[in-house]
Order: structure tokens, then sequence, then C-alpha cells
């Protein structure tokens, strides 16, 4: 056990992701040995993220206002969605500028072992988002491991019978991999190699 | 492929050890029961497949008082130096490394250290349920192919994603659950038939060289013949789709690939319930045999044996067929008896009490360091 407030540092780096023990006393201590102005401005921008940066109420990605950057912009095309897993993945679709349309974040996948179904992602928005806006076309990007998988299989199920061209960034991803991390030429092969969804 | 030399920290009955075998022909390691010589096998089993050969759980493997067991091997493949290493903490995921790289799936590990085992509960394959008849088929897939490591990892994932899903059920799916599952089936269904598919034809390629074993095994000329049994007809989710009424109200995946068997038989009879136990020991020594011969097909380099214990359990004359059926390559054999004359040891070491004597030039084993034994000729050096 450290002094009071550097216990509490210690114990709030610890809850952090990928972040041990072992990780979380070391930042502490080095966050108590750098210039003062260098632990602040760390201390601002986790109070600005806070402060300004909300998820869109249209597509639940990052936005720092009302709408994020993307639903804002007039010259994507409001005809073609994009559904990823996670905020992060736009960014790596983003960078293939193979993709011009705009996105819907389900902030995960269907996993029922870790209690996911359909009503713990954003299911149901983006169903209200095909009444509200003029959708004709869902490319279903969700990550090539077998979660990834079945979230688009369940999806195609859901949106296919409402008369909506469906379709799945081709195979050519690493099996089990993430979107994420996949490299911009691969990523953006598999978008333009999109297929039709059967379901 | 052979080890060159073994290191145990806090394994089993092992506070530190280190082990030279033979590195081309036969070692064999004496000792009384309970003295350790099964977990020098465990060790290289562990380090080979992840998992005990004895099918002990992990939190045994380490020394009791210690919260870690560490498993090292330099082995050569090819003539080039490999070495594995595993971390086995009492609790959370043992960490494997290649050449210090992280392993991420057993397949990986199959081009550093490869084994087949004989081990007295081999009678099992024949005498037990299918799970192990099950498991002894999707060894030889995992080794064989990196996709097929996935395919055996998907189909486990997919039957637990679908168990959450009917637990969640609790009895009473609503269409929403009824959704959920409908993916999970069409899933299943895909990877499921491919791993079926697999497995049957591996049954297959598996029958000859079984045969072949037996008869030199046994003495006699009887077919073995391996069948696969599907739980299911037809279509899998269509199957999936007949059972899930069954299936939500007692909340289990009744059809699919765990559900399957491979049947035995010796000639027309079904080995399970006509056969002697001794046919049986022979046709379950058969089977590592047939896998051994497949693996060592599929590989530049024959698979390191590990035979635990076989002696006691074999009668002279199927002793010395056994030794005598034995593909060169390296050999690692525990006995508490004498082994029968046609053994011709390269390396003896005696195990006791957590030690190893025998071992030659070996600085860091604790106790004495006298060769035992010295090299009797043969052994295929
Ligand atoms: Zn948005």
């Amino acid at each position: 056990m450290f002094t009071g407030p550097l216990q509490a540092l210690v114990d709030e780096l610890g809850r952090l992701p990928g972040i041990g023990p072992k990780s979380a006393q070391r930042i502490a201590f080095h966050l108590l040995k750098v210039a003062p102005e260098d632990a602040m401005r760390l201390a601002e921008a986790i109070v600005d993220v806070k402060e300004r940066i909300t998820l869109c109420p249209r597509c639940f990605n990052v936005a720092e206002g009302d709408l994020c950057a993307i639903c804002s912009d007039d010259r994507r095309d409001g005809t073609m969605l994009c559904v990823v897993e996670d905020p992060r993945d736009i960014v790596a679709v983003e960078k293939t500028q193979e993709f011009r349309g705009r996105y819907h974040v389900l902030h995960g996948a269907l996993n029922p072992l870790e209690g996911v179904g359909p009503d713990q992602l954003r299911v149901k928005e983006l169903l209200g988002r095909l009444d509200d806006e003029a959708i004709t076309e869902i490319i279903l990007c969700t990550n090539p491991n077998l979660e990834g998988e079945a979230t688009a299989m369940y999806l195609a199920r859901l949106l296919k019978p409402l008369g909506l061209s469906v379709t799945r960034i081709a195979s050519g991803l690493p099996v089990g991999g993430d979107l994420e991390y996949a490299d911009e030429l691969t990523l953006g092969r598999a978008l333009e190699g999109r297929r039709e969804v059967d379901a | 492929m052979a080890i060159s030399t073994l290191w145990l920290s806090d394994f089993r009955c092992f506070a530190d050890a280190e082990f030279r075998p033979d590195p081309e022909g036969l070692t064999v390691l004496r000792g009384p029961n309970g003295a350790g010589k099964t977990s020098i096998l465990e060790a290289v089993g562990w380090l080979a497949t992840q998992r005990s050969i004895r099918g002990a759980a992990r939190d045994v493997l380490v020394r009791s008082g210690t919260d870690r067991a560490v498993v090292r091997a330099e082995t050569s493949v090819a003539g080039r130096a490999v070495l594995v290493e595993s971390e086995i903490p009492v609790s959370g995921p043992a960490r494997t490394q290649v050449n210090r790289q992280p392993v991420r799936r057993r397949s990986e590990l199959a081009d550093a250290l490869n084994v087949t085992v004989f081990a007295p509960n081999d009678l099992d394959l024949v005498q037990g349920g299918p799970a192990g008849r099950r498991e002894y088929l999707d060894d030889v897939l995992v080794a064989r192919h990196a996709r097929l490591d996935a395919l055996v990892t998907e189909v486990d994932r997919i039957l637990r994603q679908r168990a959450a899903v009917l637990r969640q059920a609790g009895g009473r799916p609503d269409s929403a659950i009824a959704a959920t599952l409908d993916v999970w089936d069409e899933r299943l269904g895909a990877a499921g038939t491919e791993l079926a598919v697999e497995r049957e034809s591996l049954a297959a390629e598996l029958t000859e060289p079984a045969g072949r074993a037996y008869e030199r095994l046994a003495g006699v000329a009887q077919p073995v013949t391996l069948e696969y049994r599907r739980s299911w007809t037809g279509d899998l989710v269509a199957a999936l789709g007949s059972a899930r009424p069954d299936d939500v109200r007692r909340q289990v995946t009744s059809v699919g690939p765990h559900r399957d068997d491979l049947d035995l038989a010796l000639g027309p009879r079904p080995t399970r319930t006509h056969a002697s136990q001794g046919e049986q020991r022979c046709v379950a020594l058969a089977l590592r045999l047939a896998s051994h011969e497949l693996r060592r097909g599929d590989l530049a380099e024959a698979p390191v044996l590990l035979l635990d214990d076989v002696f006691s359990e074999l009668d002279a004359t199927r002793a010395a067929a056994l030794v005598e059926l034995l593909p060169p390559g390296q050999v690692l054999l525990t006995t508490a008896v004498d082994p029968p004359p046609v053994v011709h040891a390269g390396r003896v070491v005696t195990v006791e009490g957590g030690r190893l004597t025998g071992v030659p030039d070996a600085p860091g084993v604790s106790g004495a360091t006298e060769v035992i034994a010295a090299p009797s000729g043969g052994g295929g050096s």
C-alpha cells in the first residue's frame, strides 16, 4: 500500500484494460516523476474526452457536439450504410478511402457467453434508421471471427426481407481477426469485393 | 524430431530437474510407481499438446506450495535447435513460446515438437465413452493442419455459444431467442458437417494401418474397422431444427459432431462388447500405431514416441511385438518392471522421489550422476 492519493492512482490505473498491478505501479511512479504540466495535460485530456465527446445519437460513432463528423457531412452518400462493431472500425474503413456512405456502430457482436444478445446491441436503432433515412444498401462490416460472422448473419436475416441490398465484406480478411488490425489494402479489397448475402 | 534436453521447474514432484534422453534411440525411465517417471512424459506431452497425457487438471501439474511450473525443451528439428517453453500457473492461462515467440494455436507447436503417446489408459479408447474416441481423431486433425485446428476450436465455441442461448431461453424461447438460435444452428451446421466429413475420411485412412498393426501385435490377421457414426442423418441444420423443441426444454444440443462416435470392430465383432481384454488392448495399441504412422507420413520427421508403462499391461510376446513394431526415432519409455530383453536402451535413467539419476554430464541434476546402463547396441543410433 502506498500513501493515500498515490494508492488511489495505482488503483484507478489498474482498472484500465490491459494494465496489470505491476504496470499500474510503474505508470503511477512515472507520473509522480514527470513535470507537473505533462501530468496536467493528461488529466485535462481525460476530462475533455468525458465532457466533450459523446456518442452520435444517429450512428453511435464518437461525436463532438451533436451529430458525429460523418453524419453531419452532406457529401456522404446517404443511401449506403456500413455496419461495424466498434467506432475504431470506422477509422479502419475510412483509411481505405473505398467507402463514401455512412456508418452504424453496434457496440459489440452477438456473444451469448458474455450475455450479449440483439438487445444489447444497437439493432433497434438500426431498424429505426431505415424508416427515417433513404438507405438502400447495407454493408455488414463486422469482424471476420465467429461472433462477427454470426452477427452479420443475424442482421442479414433481419434486413433482407425489408427489400434492401445487404452485402458482406468479402473473405480474404484473416479469419478470426479483428477489423481494427486489418491493413488498409486488405480491408479495401474486402470492401470492393463485397457480395450479396443469402439469408 | 527429437528432444535434446528437457528442463522442469516446480513441475509435479520435480523442483528442478534436467533430463537428456538419447537423441536418436530409446531412453528407458525406470522407477517404482509414483516416483515421477510418468511426469517426465507428461511434461513432454504438455509441451506438444498443451494437455496432460493423464488427463490431469492443470493445477496438479504445479508442484504443491509453488504457484507456477515451467517446462522447457530444446528440440532438434531437421538439424535445427528449437526452444519450446511453457509456463503453467496454478490459475490463469498457460503461456507457451516457440523460440521466444508466443504460440496461439496448438498446430503452431506441431513443427517444434510432436508426440505420439501410448499409455495404460489407452484401453479407454475401446472400453470408454465416445468422447475419448472423438478426441483421438481430433488430435490427429489438429496436429495435421492449422485449418483443422481452427475448425475444431470453432465447433467447440459455437456449441458453447448455443448452450448459452439455450440457458438464457430457460425452456421458453421467444421469437428473438429463436432468431438467435437460427444463426448458431446455421454456423454449427456448416462447421459441424465439415468436422464430421474430416473425421470420416480420417477414420477411413486409419483403417488399413490399424489392421496391419493389429495383425503384427496379436499374431492373427483380423481386419480392424473404424467407422465414424454421425449423431444425425441428412442435413445438420435440419436435424438441429427437428431437435429444437426438445433441446430447448432440456437445454442441450442433442445432435452434432460432439455427439458422434467412432465404431470399432474386430472382424465382424464390435470390440467394446465382443472382444477379450487382450484383444481390446491390442486394438487400442493398433490405433495408436496407426495414427503414429499417418503422422510420420505427414511430417518430414517422426514424432517423439512416449510409451508410458506399457509392459505391465502386455504379455511378453505382445510386448516384444510392440517394441519390434516401433518405427525408428526417439522413444521415451517408462517402466516399473524389467523391460523385455528385446528392448535395447540407448540410455537408462532411474527416477525416484523427484530425482533423476543416470543422466550423464548434467550438473543441474540433484543427486548422483552415475550412468546406470551404458548403451547396449541397437536403439537406432
Ligand atoms: Zn453519426
